[in-house]
């Protein structure tokens, strides 16, 4: 795969978890670890996803719950992995990554909203990534 | 040929064991591996608590994910999903020069200095007298070998509700601290201690080779939650410590590059070892008055048999099933949990309903803090952020109870070693089949083990049987016996000599007749240490 269109995943992918844009060596990693492990062609669907979540990025979070729920586009599920691997293991992201306390008022509320908003992107992602392979077939 | 007292084949757990009696007595004692060490990471971890590490260090990645990545791993974990990046070096070239064919049975091997005790978990529980059912030795022949064993190495533990199921140590350390999600399970069984025994369920600290104080120069745990990743300290014991401190005996030499192919008896009495220099492609041989076969229970078998020529026969093999129980700690939920902590196992379970006369099962309970989320990632069916978000909140409370069941041998569970066609290597071929009443049998076990854990508040979230081979315990190829069953027999007598040859020891897991649901590194320890002890009562040194 080119490396322009790894590094524009990188960026994308790199925003929606941690809600910023990555470092040039954080880029670069992703770049790497790409080449070193996922060196299988994407099949047609899997780079359907991820075109086009790359192309509307506010579209990941939806096309993410709904392949983790559906098992569709594996490919875009590992990517997702390793730029978590990478964002885990970045001192600057340590703050969006580590273990986190909370009281138990405060852990019930997190989940809450967690589980509310990926109820929603389950429900959106999975008629999206419906409507990605039907443009897809034709 | 210059010949020595002793060659011991290996370096793990058992073979500097095994060595140690010998080389302390002033026997001279050659030690053949192949001895591959980590040349790449040990230097690059700096030393701090994980939690810090993890907020200062750029160049976390290089170890955290592995050089080349290999940190991330897809698919199924299985055998040696355990090993971090910086502990990779143990299975590296096993599979090249050590190849199994199986459709069943994917086991991790090693052929690093200190073999698979470089990746080891440190669990340290003594076998009782119902696990040496079918053993011709008693608990009274191992006992001072565990003692000798745990000095040389350091165990810690307490004497608390387990010791029945444990056994006790006069050399044992101070338990190591538990980390918070553990003491709040255990202050939960203490309050219900009397309903839990009721129904076979027992709780307390671990047994562990990591130490609580210092020994022979290694320093007590810095709880520095690192123990997955490095070794600085040496508080948790690892084989290559006592490769070390034998190197420092003159009558000691350690021969690395070494894999052992074969070994012959001379008329004299003598044996022969044929080895392959790896570097040179040649075959050396050398020659000492006995042998001690200590390659790991995979590795003994491919020597023996090539040995005798008994290709294609078939031999048993044992292996503890192992199931993996991810669950949720509701005791520690919403309590701040403490950065200061050790990695390994932070609480035994042991499920006893007939007590401790009977057979029984044990398991470790782990807390989910260093290894990355990312790793919980691959098992979830959670969008990455959410699920990123949901597993900071509860990891804290996150245990992972790993449960082994015991195993004896049968039909279905057998090595055999196949010849090299291509001038390769041989081929160890692995048939290794559960029984449905074994798994019928397990399965009720850990239902009720689960159904104790919950009335700890502990939920159960997940179950993994991660393959036959996942628990990396082997044993049962060449069983210490009271008496061959047969002349062909391919036993060993309670000292570990091979039947079939006059000086050959076998000081690993392969003389272990069945496994108790237990960690066996401990014990193989032990009675590798007998092994030595008895041999060195042969070989007085000077006597030839």
């Amino acid at each position: 795969m080119d490396s322009d269109a790894l590094r524009r995943e990188a960026d994308a992918f790199c925003r929606y978890l941690v809600d910023a844009p990555p470092p040039d060596a954080l880029i670069e990693r992703y770049v790497r670890a790409n080449d070193v492990l996922l060196t299988e062609a994407p099949s047609p669907g899997d780079q359907a996803v991820i075109d086009f979540a790359c192309a509307h990025p506010r579209s990941i979070a939806m096309l993410d719950a709904g392949t983790a729920l559906s098992g569709k586009a594996p490919l875009f599920r590992k990517k997702l992995l390793v730029m978590m691997a990478i964002v885990e293991t970045t001192p600057a992201f340590v703050g969006q990554t580590e273990p986190r306390n909370a009281s138990l008022p405060g852990l019930a509320a997190r989940l809450g909203l967690s589980a509310a908003r990926m109820a929603v992107n389950v429900a959106a992602g999975l008629a999206l990534s419906t409507a990605i392979a039907r443009r897809r077939r034709g | 040929m210059a010949e020595v007292d002793v060659i011991v084949v290996g370096s793990g757990p058992s073979a500097v064991n095994a060595a140690y009696p010998l080389v302390e007595a002033g026997l001279r004692v050659t030690m053949l591996d192949v001895g591959n060490r980590d040349t790449t990471y040990e230097e690059t971890i700096p030393e701090g608590p994980f939690s810090e590490l993890r907020r200062t260090d750029e160049q976390q990645h290089r170890y955290l994910l592995g050089e080349s990545f290999e940190g991330i791993a897809f698919g199924h974990a299985g055998a040696g999903a355990q090993l971090t990046p910086p502990r990779q070096y143990v299975a590296r070239d096993a599979e090249r020069l050590l190849p199994i064919v199986s459709g069943s049975f994917f086991p991790l091997q090693s052929l690093a200095e200190g073999g698979l005790g470089g990746g080891w978990g440190a669990g340290s529980p003594q076998f009782c007298e119902a696990d040496l059912d079918g053993f011709p030795i008693r608990l009274t022949d191992l006992q001072p070998h565990y003692e000798a064993v745990a000095a040389r190495i350091g165990i810690s533990g307490a004497h608390d509700d387990l010791v029945p199921f444990l056994g006790d140590l006069q050399a044992m350390q101070p338990a190591v601290a538990i980390d918070s999600n553990g003491e709040s399970i255990l202050r939960r069984y203490q309050k219900r201690r009397a309903a839990a025994n009721q129904a076979g369920l027992f709780l307390g600290h671990p047994r562990l080779a990591m130490l609580s104080q210092p020994l022979r120069g290694r320093s007590p745990t810095r709880y520095w939650d690192m123990d997955f990743w490095s070794d600085a300290g040496k508080s948790i014991y690892r084989p290559r410590w006592t490769v070390d401190e034998l190197r420092g005996f003159p009558g000691f030499r350690f021969v690395g590059r070494r894999l052992v192919q074969s070994f012959t008896e001379t008329a004299d009495g003598g044996v022969i070892v044929a080895a392959r220099d790896l570097d040179s492609g040649r075959i050396e041989e050398l020659r000492a008055r006995a042998v001690v076969l200590a390659a790991g229970t995979l590795g003994t078998a491919r020597i023996v048999l090539r040995s005798f020529q008994l290709y294609g026969r078939r031999i048993p093999l044992v292996c503890n099933p192992h199931t993996y129980v991810a669950m949720l700690n509701a005791n520690s939920l919403g309590k701040d949990a403490r950065d200061a902590r050790h990695s390994m196992a932070q609480l035994c379970v042991v499920h006893a309903p007939d007590g401790a006369q009977r057979r029984f099962t044990v398991g470790h309970v782990y807390s989910y803090r260093s290894l990355l989320l990312f790793r919980l990632m691959k098992y979830s069916p959670l969008p990455f952020r959410e699920g990123m978000e949901m597993l900071r909140l509860l990891s804290p409370s996150f245990s992972v109870l790993i449960l082994q069941h015991e195993d004896r041998p049968s039909p279905d569970k057998y090595c055999a070693l196949a010849r090299a066609g291509d001038g390769g290597e041989d081929r160890l071929e692995v048939e290794y089949a559960l029984s449905p009443s074994d798994r019928a049998q397990h399965d009720a076990v850990e239902t009720a083990v689960l159904r104790g854990l919950l009335r700890l508040r502990c939920v159960t979230l997940r179950r993994l049987h991660e393959g036959n081979a996942a628990s990396t315990h082997f044993a049962g190829t060449f069983p210490m016996s009271e008496a061959p069953a047969r002349d062909d027999d391919l036993t060993t007598d309670k000292h570990g000599r091979l039947r079939r040859a006059r000086n050959v020891y076998i000081a690993d897991g392969s003389v272990f007749p069945s496994l108790p649901s237990k960690g066996l590194t401990f014990t193989m320890m032990a009675n590798a240490d007998r092994i030595g002890c008895h041999l060195r009562t042969v070989l007085r040194p000077g006597s030839r």
